[in-house]
């Protein structure tokens, strides 16, 4: 049962952070992955986490959570879990196009055959990213991301700067990333509300032809299969 | 309480609300032009205020599954189809959204009526 819920059933968690929305806000004009995620942590880390020891505790004493079944989900998407696996399920599109023309028709069944499902990517879509076409994905009502391929959300994902700016001016918002796309360019927002799970296949760098999966995967990273960035160039030779 | 075993197993295994019923017709397909309904309920919806009462178009039918705003409330049984349905910035935002970009969101059956025909004066 506990796998059936879809986040926004924990639409609270959102809520949660609206103490720091108002006099927070103001800091985030620009939203840069790495520095927008040191802020958060910095003012969220206090509060948060003496709230999530609070409720561990509690739940712990009450008999209703298992301390060991926690420790078991934290190192599942700590250290087994992340957007390693997206990264092997991108490079393999782009190695075999018999494999891209499955993963975007079929994308469960694509996904599962590199071994990786499971709860939040029950229901999945690969958004193939073109020369005219770029997606870049949000869940504006909480922070509904597909686990078993990218492991669990990045802060600034689940932040409301984030959330309230990419569906009203994406251009600016992939700028800030340090994404410049040209005008011509269709940006593609989708807002991830429903059980159904985004990945976007971004688009392969030039001068890879002669690199294997492995090499391409370490080009693949998390903000790419998001959207806010493209994939990583090779270093040059 | 569930056991670190528990837990990972429904994990590995993930859960749907999705089902198959070919009884079942979608009322849209891909291509057809919609409108969303103005809907303000008090209790939980996925339909965003900032997409209520707008044109869009249906761009995939993702398949039938639970009504958030009936299961939010006890409705575990109710299955709706749900569609990925496109709108234009502009649409949503008036004239200061893109003209180039649209947004794609995932919306139910209870939120969508079939466009009006446009009639030109």
């Amino acid at each position: 049962m506990a796998g059936q819920h879809d986040d926004h059933d924990h639409d609270d968690h959102s809520h949660g952070d609206h103490s720091h929305e108002g006099h927070d806000h103001d800091h985030f004009h620009r939203i840069h992955s790495e520095e927008v995620d040191a802020l958060l942590m910095s003012i969220a880390d206090i509060e948060i986490s003496a709230r999530v020891k609070a409720l561990e505790e509690l739940l712990t004493q009450k008999g209703l959570v298992d301390p060991s079944a926690l420790d078991a989900v934290v190192d599942l998407y700590e250290n087994q879990i992340g957007p390693k696996n997206g990264a092997r399920v991108i490079a393999r599109a782009w190695a075999d196009p018999v494999y891209k023309a499955w993963l975007l028709a079929d994308p469960n069944a694509a996904i599962a055959d590199l071994g990786f499902a499971g709860a939040q990517g029950e229901n999945m879509v690969a958004l193939e990213n073109t020369a005219d076409v770029h997606n870049v994905v949000v869940c504006t009502l909480c922070s509904c991301y597909p686990w078993p391929v990218l492991g669990l959300p990045p802060v600034w994902y689940k932040s409301m700067p984030y959330r309230t700016r990419i569906v009203r001016d994406p251009r600016s918002v992939l700028a800030e990333f340090g994404t410049v796309l040209p005008d011509s360019t269709e940006i593609r927002v989708w807002d991830s509300n429903s059980e159904v799970r985004y990945l976007v296949v971004p688009r392969r760098p030039e001068g890879t032809e002669g690199l294997d999966e492995a090499a391409l995967a370490a080009l693949v990273s998390r903000d790419s299969m998001i959207g806010v960035t493209e994939a990583l160039s090779p270093e040059p030779a | 309480m569930l056991s670190a075993a528990d837990i990972l197993d429904i994990l590995a295994t993930g859960a749907t609300t999705r089902i198959e019923d070919p009884a079942r017709v979608p009322a849209f397909a891909p291509g057809d032009k919609v409108v969303t309904r103005t809907l303000s309920p008090l209790t939980h919806t996925r339909l965003p205020r900032y997409c209520r009462g707008k044109r869009g178009v249906v761009v995939k039918v993702h398949g039938l599954y639970a009504l958030p705003d009936v299961r939010a409330i006890g409705d575990e049984e109710t299955r709706e189809y749900c569609y990925a349905v496109r709108f234009d910035m502009r649409e949503l935002w008036g004239p200061q959204g893109a003209a180039t970009d649209s947004l794609t969101i995932d919306l139910w059956d209870s939120y969508l009526l079939p466009a009006p025909v446009e009639v030109t004066p």
